[in-house]
């Protein structure tokens, strides 16, 4: 029963756990200096929140760089939802992009492989 | 080996049980052995029954392991992937930031920073190959009349087609790019300053016959300052030099090219 707000920085993404709506935001770069403390945290919520009855979750991503321990914490996030959809909880990714930066999206592409749960990647102007 | 067994098991029940041996002095060790016989059989089905448990149970783990195993290679694999995605991306990303910031945003051509770059390799190359460098410097004739008579859009369109004619006039290893304002600069490897007054003569004659103001056909006209390198200076003489000359060219009327005393 609690938000999450940790606010970004160059090197860390602005992330935003609304416990009420269900929603999990992550906005900006992340090439922290631990990235294990940084999303740990955000491990930690998603957990929590999946433990505490059915209702449903969506993480709305708009990340842009992440280095190779942020790739493996976001994977992490994932395998969490992954195995959360397989025990027939509601969740969802949606991960925006800005439509002159295609490469973001073929990034998220490679993200969503092998997950079964709804994985939209959304183009903004 | 199992009916082997059994059929013994039959006929020692038999002897056994035939009331005439029931005095004989083997019947009794018979009798006893049988059970003991029988006690080990079944230890020895248990400890088999046991043993295949526990077999079973550790290949159930090396089977978990290994799935656990491949699917933590996956992961890593696809780890591997998207990281390297992202390095590709910096990679492409640093290459565009390196160019934009050698480039000159109007123009195209390579800027300030990036002609300062070159005439510090080009004075390093001569200085130690003793072959000549020459610098241009061209300025375009009244260029702040264009700005304030036709407006600075019309200023910019003629410092788009001045820099095409240049880039257009270049060898392969010539480098022409943008000074400051109206003011650009060649930069001319192995050349003589006799024949960079040639090449200067025939991009000033193109600027003349292409470059117009758009709207009026205001006829466009440049002036040009000409150095060579001196074995052992700084570039920033080479470049004072040209830049005096270029004043020397405005000053005797314009629309003209002077050349540095060497």
């Amino acid at each position: 029963m609690s938000n999450l707000t940790i606010s970004g920085s160059q090197s860390t993404p602005a992330i935003s756990g609304d416990w009420e709506a269900g929603v999990l935001t992550m906005t900006g770069d992340s090439y922290p200096e631990n990235s294990f403390d940084l999303f740990n945290q955000v491990i930690d919520w998603v957990e929590r929140f999946l433990a505490d009855g059915k209702r449903p979750l969506s993480l709305e991503l708009h990340l842009l760089y992440l280095n190779t321990s942020s790739v493996r914490a976001i994977m992490d996030v994932f395998d969490l939802l992954e195995d959360a959809h397989a025990a027939g909880h509601p969740v969802a990714v949606n991960w925006h992009y800005d439509r002159r930066n295609e490469r973001v999206a073929e990034l998220a592409e490679e993200f969503r492989e092998d997950c079964t749960f709804p994985f939209a990647i959304v183009a903004h102007d | 080996m199992k009916r082997d067994t059994e059929d013994l098991g039959r006929r020692i029940e038999r002897l056994l049980a035939t009331p005439e041996y029931l005095d004989h002095p083997l019947h009794v060790a018979l009798g006893q052995l049988w059970h003991a016989f029988l006690d080990q059989s079944a230890r020895l089905e248990r400890v088999t029954h046991i043993s295949d448990g526990y077999q079973s149970l550790a290949k159930q783990r090396e089977n978990d392991l290994d799935e656990r195993f491949q699917k933590q290679l996956r992961k890593l694999e696809k780890l591997a992937r998207i990281s390297d995605h992202y390095q590709r991306m910096m990679q492409d990303l640093n290459v565009a930031l390196s160019d934009a910031s050698n480039r000159d945003v109007l123009t195209g051509l390579a800027n300030r920073r990036h002609l300062m770059h070159r005439l510090k390799e080009e004075s390093e190359r001569s200085s130690r190959s003793g072959q000549p460098y020459t610098v241009a410097m061209l300025d375009i004739d009244h260029f702040k009349q264009i700005n304030d008579t036709l407006g600075h859009a019309a200023g910019d369109r003629v410092l788009v087609e001045v820099g095409r004619i240049l880039e257009g006039s270049l060898r392969e290893y010539d480098l022409c790019g943008r000074w400051g304002g109206e003011e650009f600069m060649l930069l001319l490897p192995g050349t003589t300053p006799a024949s960079a007054q040639v090449l200067a003569e025939r991009i000033c004659q193109r600027i003349r016959d292409h470059a117009c103001a758009p709207e009026n056909n205001l006829s466009i006209s440049a002036s040009v300052g000409i150095s060579a390198y001196r074995h052992g200076e700084h570039y920033s003489e080479t470049v004072e030099r040209a830049d005096a000359a270029l004043l020397e060219a405005k000053r005797r009327g314009r629309d003209c090219i002077v050349l540095s005393a060497s």
